[in-house]
């Protein structure tokens, strides 16, 4: 994904960030940043943080979106720069060159959807619209290869965008328990929500909340998660269980 | 659908080509209107689509007017109220396009 977004940078000369985005409807997840570039995912984040903006539009009414100015753009009167420099100060520079916008949204599965957006130092044109199609084919086409070889592979990667904090919150307590590695951990996660059946993001979030008694880092965007009283129950038995393993010498 | 859905009616003393469309456009027929826009543009730097009598377009023919505005001066005639001139505000198609609307 990333090498694509680096053929879109050297193609739109005038490009400040891209990114991509993903909606995959079947887990019921809400949309998260899975590559960017410049200021990317910032911008992103804050218009799907109700802002609004582009990128929303494209992926609820599914057409190509242009705007010419973003911040004074009256589609979204919430958008301004003041609004991003609030929101991202370190992005002050990149907010202050941004004019133009493109957001394309694609289908690569049923109910999975992608937007790839851009923020331009110019006023966007019709010409920046018809490159975005052709990459957002490019990178719906590799969503779906990607897919196919490995089904959990993008729920994988998705829960741990929606998610960040909890999951290294998680990983961090399990590589102090058992003295591992994070892909030791991570992989420690995945068989601990496959054996319970319950989803990964409400195991780490329960596991986090069951050691330290307070709760676990949210997700910026999207709904807080809740862990139910099963999950609970299987993040207690996952700590019990590690937490008696004799650490190895 | 035959291809009199889409018509292309040349050039005229000072004004440009039109293609002028009819009924739905959607996956199914999306391609044949992207080639009548295509052949239109092909020589003249400006062309006038005429939606009027479409009943419905989706973000397909939205695409294809975005692909052809990237290379001409585009110049389209829609309905003032309904869902093109709505597709047209999300898309802000109606930005680089030129949009004369007809009650």
């Amino acid at each position: 994904m990333h090498r694509i977004l680096e053929r879109m940078q050297s193609d739109l000369l005038d490009a400040v960030g891209l990114a991509i985005t993903v909606h995959d409807k079947r887990h019921d997840e809400h949309p998260s940043v899975l590559a960017d570039l410049g200021a990317g995912a910032d911008f992103v984040d804050a218009q799907l943080a109700g802002i609004g903006g582009p990128v929303p539009d494209a992926l609820a009414y599914q057409v190509p979106v242009l705007s010419l100015d973003l911040w004074t753009d009256d589609r979204w009167p919430e958008l301004t720069l003041a609004a991003m420099r609030d929101r991202a100060p370190q992005h002050e520079s990149s907010w202050e060159q941004v004019h133009g916008a493109v957001a394309v949204p694609g289908v690569w599965a049923d109910d999975a959807t992608v937007v790839v957006c851009c923020t331009l130092s110019q006023p966007a044109g019709a010409a920046t619209v018809a490159s975005l199609i052709n990459y957002e084919q490019l990178v719906s086409a590799a969503l779906i290869t990607t897919a196919a070889e490995n089904a959990t592979a993008i729920a994988d990667i998705i829960t741990v965008l929606q998610s960040r904090g909890a999951i290294e919150q998680a990983k961090g307590a399990l590589m102090g328990l058992v003295r591992c590695d994070a892909e030791h951990a991570w992989k420690m996660l995945r068989r601990g929500s496959q054996e319970f059946n319950v989803k990964l993001r409400e195991l780490a979030v329960a596991l986090v909340e069951h050691i330290s008694g307070a709760p676990a880092e949210q997700p910026d965007t999207g709904a807080p998660i809740t862990p139910d009283e099963r999950t609970r129950e299987a993040a207690r038995l996952m700590w019990a269980a590690l937490s008696e393993t004799p650490l190895p010498q | 659908m035959t291809s009199s859905q889409f018509q292309l009616s040349a050039a005229e003393a000072e004004q440009p080509p039109v293609v002028t469309a009819m009924g739905d456009i959607d996956l199914a027929n999306v391609n044949e209107f992207s080639d009548v826009l295509t052949r239109a543009a092909a020589d003249s730097d400006a062309i006038t689509v005429d939606l009027s009598d479409v009943t419905y377009c989706d973000s397909a023919a939205v695409r294809a007017l975005f692909a052809v505005a990237a290379t001409t001066k585009l110049g389209l005639i829609v309905p003032a109220t309904g869902t093109i001139m709505t597709l047209l505000t999300i898309s802000g198609l109606d930005r680089v396009a030129t949009v004369t609307t007809r009650d």
